[in-house]
């Protein structure tokens, strides 16, 4: 059976594509896929060094489409997970040195290689975005509870639309104390205009800036409440779509969810 | 040796079709030559107001009205008429008057329909255009362009930028279900939406004393007064 080719966008830099791409790999191949996860970022790339395999790059997707090398000698096998690999992007070149028919030809072996490819697309909506999505299957947008990560993630999903792709939602960055305050926007409010699918919510963690950059997959450390999330998010990609999406701000007491129940609002 | 000119020309002006011909060749040969534009339009030129100018050409009233004819049947345009009086001769007194007279006694039969009408949701960087009224089944995100010729009416929330009334219509407004906008316009007017529209309530914008208010639509709403259904 052919694998799914999944691209992780988000329009706004920063949002965290690059770690849910990383640790959502990560995930799928914990739980027995074999999962490519490939750089788009031509020209700035860091997923190698989220990953910890810098120092293993001798080809790049670049060389692949190029055909300089086969797809299977770019693909860096990661330390710790066996089936998770990693397929870097060029540091040299800059995103115009990919043709979207180029990637068509990409995606295809990937598919045919893997059982996930994850695209970690680079934020803006220009040529390095047009190649990301357009041989992909699915898309997940990754937006932060903020309103320009909002409104970018909005063009976004419309483009992918305009593009015959079906996005879902992961919100990313949650601070459930801000959230309470009314500092922050709740990920219910972000569902509401951005209104797709939402594949999880994903809580602000320390541990992912730790994790990445020490390399070491944050799905692996089992206190870590934004690994977890990404574990959860894995499951629904594969084969468990019904999973139900744990809500930060779940730790309510029972009274107040009593009140909740009742109709007592909260004091603004 | 002279440069052919094609004998009939097609552009848009203001909220019309405007029609350059030369109104010395015969009527069929114009009729054949409208027909390549409009097939073209399809469906845009349906209600359009059309405007046939000959130009220097000598044209009469009658010319026009058969060719008015033609395109209201072959192709269900709005309203045909001569280009206005003014710019070429001084219209003859009482033409004009008799004009808006008709229009007074059934205005239903002249109203030319080009209201848009659209569902779903506008996303941001994406932008909605109509001549005249605008109404969005649907909701209208940040970052969402709304623009047209009359009211816009959105039935779900407006967080984008409406312009209504574009360019000079002072009588448009803006009304939604959760009215929280980033900014509207009005005619040539522009406010900045405030975070302290609550939402959740149908509302409405629209100009009063040179400067955009917002009010709530079933407590003010401003065409309760009026004394008879008049269209917008």
């Amino acid at each position: 059976m052919d694998g799914k080719v999944i691209v992780v966008t988000s329009g706004k830099g920063g949002v965290g594509k690059t770690t849910v791409t990383a640790s959502i790999g990560a995930a799928l191949a914990l739980q027995g896929k074999r999962v490519a996860v490939v750089d788009m970022d031509i020209g700035l790339r860091n997923l190698d060094v989220v990953m910890g395999l810098e120092n293993r790059i001798v080809f790049n997707v670049v060389d692949v489409v190029q055909k300089k090398c086969k797809l299977k000698q770019a693909a860096i096998k990661d330390r710790r997970i066996d089936n998770l690999f990693l397929i870097p992007a060029s540091q040299s070149d800059d995103k115009s040195i990919i043709k979207p028919e180029n990637m068509v030809w990409l995606c295809k072996k990937l598919r045919r290689e893997y059982d996930f490819a994850l695209l970690d697309c680079p934020a803006g909506i220009e040529q390095g975005f047009k190649n990301a999505i357009e041989a992909a299957d699915e898309a997940l947008v990754v937006c932060t509870p903020e309103v320009s990560s909002v409104r970018d993630a909005d063009r976004v999903i419309g483009l992918l639309y305009a593009h015959s792709i079906t996005p879902k939602l992961i919100v990313n960055r949650i601070v459930p104390k801000l959230v309470e305050k009314g500092d922050m926007l709740s990920h219910v409010d972000v569902v509401d205009v951005l209104s797709i699918d939402l594949v999880g919510l994903v809580e602000m963690d320390d541990a992912v800036v730790v994790s990445s950059n020490t390399g070491n997959p944050i799905v692996q450390q089992k206190d870590s409440k934004a690994g977890k999330a990404f574990n959860r998010i894995a499951m629904r990609l594969d084969g468990h779509p019904d999973l139900p999406v744990e809500d930060p701000m779940g730790h309510d007491s029972f009274w107040r969810k009593i009140g909740k129940k009742l109709g007592r609002k909260k004091q603004e | 040796m002279t440069i052919q000119q094609p004998p009939v020309k097609l552009k848009g002006v203001g909220d019309s079709l405007w029609i350059t011909m030369d109104a010395s060749l015969p009527a069929e040969t114009l009729k054949q030559e409208l027909c390549k534009p409009f097939e073209r339009l399809q469906h845009l030129a349906v209600n359009a107001r059309v405007i046939l100018d000959p130009g220097e050409s000598q044209a009469d009233d009658s010319l026009i009205d058969d060719l008015g004819a033609f395109l209201q049947q072959h192709f269900q345009v709005g309203r045909v008429s001569g280009p206005p009086k003014a710019k070429i001769t001084p219209a003859p007194a009482g033409q004009e008057g008799s004009e808006t007279g008709r229009n007074a006694q059934n205005p239903w039969l002249h109203h030319s329909d080009d209201t848009l009408v659209i569902a779903g949701r506008v996303r941001s960087g994406q932008k909605v255009e109509a001549r005249r009224h605008l109404v969005i089944l649907g909701d209208l995100n940040p970052g969402a362009e709304a623009i047209a010729g009359g009211d816009i009416i959105i039935l779900g929330s407006l967080l984008g930028t409406a312009a209504a009334g574009q360019p000079d219509n002072e009588n448009a407004i803006v009304l939604g279900l959760d009215l929280r906008p980033t900014q509207i316009q009005i005619a040539g007017y522009v406010a900045a939406g405030t975070s302290s529209s609550s939402g959740k309530k149908p509302e409405f914008a629209s100009l009063k004393d040179n400067q955009i208010v917002m009010a709530d639509y079933l407590k003010d709403n401003i065409f309760k007064r009026l004394a008879w259904p008049e269209i917008r």
